[in-house]
């Protein structure tokens, strides 16, 4: 069984971890003064470059290269950290912010020392009354032993840290929608480029982070790179030629929920299979894994032919779904997915921010379609359509015979699409809340296409027994398209020749 | 006259300890805007919700026209536009607490109350008649690991079950 691998949640349960002075005694801030002490700035991006940290907020993007793209001879530049946890199945942040806030604080000055940033925004979602309160009391706390403010510890460093509270709305996630929420707007996401690290926040160079990432700063500075490195695998990035590493290192705060026995945030290296982590969490409550949402309700569902999937960045992108903010939610053989995807479409028409038409109008659409079809009144027998292909003659025409078709299912997968194109990932819309609305649809739809038909069928929602539910793997478009990275250590090393 | 005009006529205006907390916000930011969030935070905190008057008064603190403000208050689930009860509940019902069975506790919510659940446009259908407490459902409380969950103004319960949501109403009542 795998082991947890304990990092940034260390310390999160010894007593008073929120104070400065028990902080203090676990190593607390000795990173950051080992980093103004022994690194040029310059050093630490690059630490954190080679280090292969990827963000953790959602979209996986490396956070070195992210903070290369800031210019530097713009001032001021300011820091955003994204604590607008929001994607269902997702706590591990909660817990941070409640537990060890001194810890997204160390985290903060060390991005602010390498990135030459005097101000820092904290955006903490709305609902988190007690974590903005335990931040709140460990800035209080870090002003007053001379670790923010001016010149900290006498090194001519400035940093402020702000907290600033969020109102309810998911799509104040997504970093640009962030940035007009924290400039007192309606947080509807702006178009890119211009990228925030350009011209984000009050339009000056902003870079957004979110807190698990920041978190894992400390650790790199304070046990070294090749530390961090040896945690979890480094695929080889065959696109290119010859092949690149592509790093998937560190932990990462799993967070598990649904049908296990003991949910809760697990913190292990990248790279372990879904079953281990069902595993991990105590194991499944039933009888048989159904299904599985690898990365909160935006990422497609993977079925129990593919719960050997790693569960890392570079893995679940070619299994066309992805990690995403790690929380991963099980389904038992008693779940209708028809059903859950009623929910999740909920979700997504309600939190739709409006601003472009598409997903204005594609998410109520979609979820009415599925309610239809959940409540028994999915479309069905009328439509018997003539299908095309070589007719008698020998031309291409219609062949006389029909084929029936469950309107519902193709209106689903179509106006999804529109949204935006899964097979294509292009979106019709501003930001990626599109694609996270049309990637559950789709995929809930091509994975357990059987479920939903008995469910047109039969006029009520059906709960058909996991082998029948599921469409076979050979018989899967997005099955098809699946393969499994290779590790870079393992890439035959070309002869000098 | 409409009730509209009779509440832009009631003027608000920050007392003395928000007053003092709202100096502290604008100082933040490079824009005074940019306090919109905090300060609309502050001024429901003191007048239950927001009225065309708060409106008003946070538009002049922070020059902006009222329209700006209106627009930020309509996107924001989090700003009541009508009266609330002493009490909201929010109770979640995404996926996760969904799989935990939300809905036995919300039907149980609903007949302990009886009361309906309140639409963002109807916060009154969600009321009880005493106006104590009203009661909403919430997408996602990132808690997923103690579903189901509520949120009771600022106090999350956690793993409840019906006795569980008796034992909260009992105390909140009495």
């Amino acid at each position: 069984m795998v082991e947890e691998r304990r990092i940034l949640y260390e310390h999160l349960d010894v007593p008073d971890i929120n104070t400065f002075d028990v902080f203090r005694q676990y190593d607390g801030y000795a990173r950051f003064e080992k980093a103004i002490a022994e690194y040029q700035p310059d050093d630490i991006s690059k630490m954190v470059m080679d280090a292969g940290l990827k963000g953790r907020g959602g979209a996986g993007f490396s956070t070195g290269l992210k903070w290369s793209f800031v210019p530097k001879d713009i001032e001021p530049r300011y820091l955003c950290c994204n604590a607008d946890e929001s994607e269902p199945g997702t706590f591990s942040n909660r817990y941070v912010l409640e537990k060890n806030p001194h810890l997204l604080i160390e985290g903060i000055l060390i991005c602010c020392y390498a990135m030459g940033i005097e101000t820092t925004y904290v955006y903490i979602r709305g609902e988190f009354t007690l974590g903005k309160k335990m931040l709140d009391a460990a800035i209080k706390e870090a002003y007053e032993n001379g670790y923010l403010g001016k010149d900290i510890r006498g090194t001519g460093l400035n940093v402020d840290i702000y907290s600033h509270p969020g109102a309810g709305a998911y799509i104040c996630g997504e970093e640009t929608g962030l940035i007009e929420s924290l400039e007192g707007k309606r947080g509807q996401p702006r178009n890119k480029p211009p990228f925030p690290a350009v011209e984000g926040v009050f339009s000056k160079p902003t870079v957004v982070q979110n807190v698990e990432t920041l978190c894992n700063l400390p650790f790199i500075v304070g046990n070294g790179v090749e530390w961090y490195t040896k945690m979890g695998p480094t695929y080889a990035d065959t696109r290119s030629d010859p092949p690149t590493p592509d790093p998937n290192t560190g932990t990462k705060l799993y967070c598990i929920s649904g049908d296990v026995n003991e949910p809760g945030v697990y913190e292990l290296e990248l790279g372990l299979t879904c079953s281990e982590l069902i595993e991990v969490a105590g194991g499944l409550r039933g009888k048989e894994v159904k299904a599985v949402i690898p990365g909160g309700s935006s990422a497609p569902i993977l079925t129990h032919y593919e719960l050997d999937t790693r569960l890392d960045f570079t893995s679940l992108t070619l299994a066309k779904s992805m990690l995403g903010s790690g929380g991963i939610i099980v389904m038992n053989e008693t779940r209708n997915i028809v059903d859950c995807l009623l929910n999740i479409m909920k979700f997504y028409a309600h939190e739709s921010c409006g601003q472009c038409t598409p997903c204005r109008w594609g998410t109520p659409w979609v979820r009415d379609i599925v309610q239809r079809i959940a409540d028994g009144n999915g479309r069905k027998d009328t439509i018997t359509r003539p299908k095309f292909g070589v007719a008698e003659n020998g031309r291409w025409g219609d062949t006389g015979e029909t084929e029936e078709i469950y309107e519902d299912l193709d209106l689903l997968e179509s106006v999804a699409n529109n949204i935006a194109n899964v097979d294509t990932m292009t979106w019709n819309t501003i930001c990626v809340f599109g694609i996270a609305v049309s990637w559950p649809a789709v995929s809930y739809l091509r994975k357990f296409r059987p479920e939903f038909e008995a469910t047109i069928r039969e006029g009520k929602l059906v709960t058909l027994p996991i082998a029948e539910a599921t469409v076979p793997p050979e018989e899967n478009y997005a099955y098809q398209q699946r393969f499994v990275p290779k590790e870079f250590a393992d890439l035959e090393q070309p002869s000098e020749e | 006259m409409s009730d509209e005009l009779v509440q832009i006529e009631t003027p608000f205006a920050f007392n003395e300890e928000n007053q003092r907390e709202f100096d502290e916000l604008i100082g933040r930011y490079p824009i005074k805007e940019a306090a919109m969030l905090p300060t609309l935070h502050l001024a429901q905190k003191q007048a239950g919700y927001i009225t065309p008057a708060v409106m008003k008064y946070v538009a002049e603190q922070l020059e902006v026209t009222v329209m700006k403000v209106k627009d930020v208050v309509t996107f924001y689930p989090m700003f009541f536009e009508e009266p609330v009860g002493e009490y909201v509940i929010r109770i979640c019902h995404t996926l996760p607490c969904a799989l935990r069975d939300c809905k036995v506790v919300l039907e149980h919510l609903k007949t302990k109350l009886n009361t309906d659940v309140a639409s963002e446009t109807n916060l009154a259908k969600g009321t009880t008649v005493d106006g104590k407490f009203t009661l909403m459902k919430v997408e996602c409380l990132a808690s997923c690991d103690v579903a189901p969950v509520i949120m009771v103004n600022d106090d999350l319960y956690k793993n409840l079950t019906p006795e569980k949501v008796d034992e909260i109403l009992a105390k909140l009542t009495s």
